[in-house]
């Protein structure tokens, strides 16, 4: 488990702030995207996106030459997520989830009514429906939904979203694996995917 | 049916992380297996279907000027600014003028860097108590027990060996009425910190200890916000933070308490 990195912010020496801005601004798009997926509000995300801006400022000293800076503002973005409101009530949703799934590691099954249901074409029309598959995204658990982001929209490797999340590989892969399925259930149900009511929160609060 | 493809190696294959080997044993199979084919462009499809649909949120305009103007003033309030030399003075009165200009010059541009900084300090320490009292609201709603849960500080203390990069003291004789309940980990201004639960009467607080760091260091004694109170002190090392809306009295009973066992700790 990495314990310390962290401490090389200790040391910083004062932004440098023409590096930074020429690697953090290009990727302002992306974390606003993401923020605003996590957050679920403009004005949240906005929030989030200009704390991460200045947490990676003030630590840019620690961020080591020639490494994913994409994978290190990802992971200054979600800690700092984690820590506001929304995140912490994200977080208590955890625990729950994987109790109701048999944990992160077990093995992610297919819901039955997934599977061999359809045909090709019908996956096709299924997945041409961007609406419905926002919608079905919607439905993720905070913790399906950023590794979907990241993987899908952001594109990071295995390896950089564990290093995001501070998780193992495998809890990346099943946590993959989950959200797929989840999808994919969701898109395939006959009565379509269904907006998030607030359950999964309300019955953890 | 254990010889189809299972579902993480087909994600793998999605994602483009399969060895080479992997990727030509799985090919092998695909060639042989509809049901695995099927499933695998599907997979492919979903992956490619949720990028596109995953990019739905575009940043306002005014967000990119606003930091790059946050970037700006960063790199104004972390520059040491130089004093400028007075351009050459034909007399001994034009030097003392010079001199008392640059004095005059120096002073101000001390006076509004520290009073910058201030200002930076000031509006840290307020996120600080800010995202302090929102934890310990959150403590208080959650209602979910502790990671650790002991009144015992010589089991509280040790659990955090290995979970947090430094270590500090609990004390032993604490004020009357007040109770240690267990403790959590959890991060604060993006840092790790240990989150000791007490309660004082039926009033609970939450003290939060972290490592002091240069920019992250707590400039508050005692504030109020949102009815919760926030004692803090530091030390040379540790930043403390605690919470409650107990009486501040006796919420600063249990931070004198914490403070006087802190020396000697180990780092």
């Amino acid at each position: 488990m990495t314990l310390l990195p962290w401490k090389r912010a200790i040391r910083s020496s004062g932004p440098q702030t023409s590096a930074f801005e020429d690697l953090a601004m290009p990727l302002l798009p992306s974390l606003y995207n993401v923020a605003f997926w996590l957050s679920r509000n403009a004005t949240d995300a906005e929030d989030l996106v200009q704390e991460t801006f200045l947490k990676a400022l003030r630590g840019f000293s620690s961020f080591e030459p020639g490494s994913n800076f994409k994978a290190w503002i990802f992971r200054i973005l979600r800690n700092t997520f984690l820590t506001s409101r929304s995140g912490l009530a994200a977080q208590r949703t955890v625990a729950l989830e994987d109790e109701l799934s048999g944990g992160e590691d077990g093995p992610a099954h297919y819901p039955e009514a997934a599977i061999d249901r359809q045909t090709p074409e019908m996956n096709l029309m299924l997945l041409s429906d961007r609406a419905a598959l926002q919608t079905a995204m919607e439905t993720l658990t905070p913790p399906l939904l950023e590794v979907i982001l990241l993987a899908d929209v952001e594109e990071l490797k295995y390896r950089e979203i564990a290093a995001v999340l501070d998780v193992p590989i495998g809890t990346v892969m099943s946590r993959i694996a989950r959200a797929r399925a989840a999808l994919r259930a969701a898109l395939q149900s006959p009565t379509g995917p269904s907006k998030p009511t607030g359950t999964s929160r309300e019955v953890r609060a | 049916m254990s010889d189809h493809l299972s579902d993480g190696l087909l994600n793998a294959l999605a994602d483009g992380e399969l060895s080479a080997e992997q990727l030509a044993a799985a090919n092998e199979h695909l060639s042989q297996c509809a049901s695995c084919t099927s499933n695998a462009l599907f997979q492919s499809l979903l992956k490619s279907a949720t990028a596109k649909a995953g990019q739905r949120y575009a940043p306002p305009a005014q967000l990119h000027d606003r930091l790059a103007q946050l970037a700006k003033q960063e790199t104004t309030s972390s520059n040491v600014r130089g004093a400028r030399r007075p351009a050459g003075a034909l007399s001994i009165a034009g030097w003392a003028i010079a001199a008392a200009l640059l004095l005059a010059c120096g002073g101000i541009l001390v006076f509004e860097r520290n009073a910058h900084q201030d200002a930076v300090a000031s509006s840290e320490s307020a996120a600080l108590v800010t995202e302090a009292c929102d934890q310990h609201i959150a403590t208080l709603a959650g209602n979910a027990p502790p990671q650790v849960i002991s009144t015992d500080r010589h089991t509280v203390k040790p659990w955090f060996q290995g979970k947090i990069p430094f270590s500090f003291n609990l004390p032993e004789n604490l004020p009357a009425d007040t109770r240690l309940e267990g403790a959590d980990l959890t991060y604060l201004h993006n840092q790790p910190a240990a989150l000791l639960l007490y309660s004082i009467g039926k009033h609970r607080v939450s003290v939060f200890v972290l490592q002091r760091t240069i920019a992250g260091s707590v400039d508050v004694v005692s504030a109020e916000h949102a009815g919760f109170h926030v004692t803090a002190f530091s030390t040379a090392e540790l930043d403390v933070l605690a919470v409650s809306d107990v009486d501040p009295v006796r919420l600063s009973g249990l931070v004198n308490a914490i403070e006087q066992v802190q020396d000697g700790v180990r780092h």
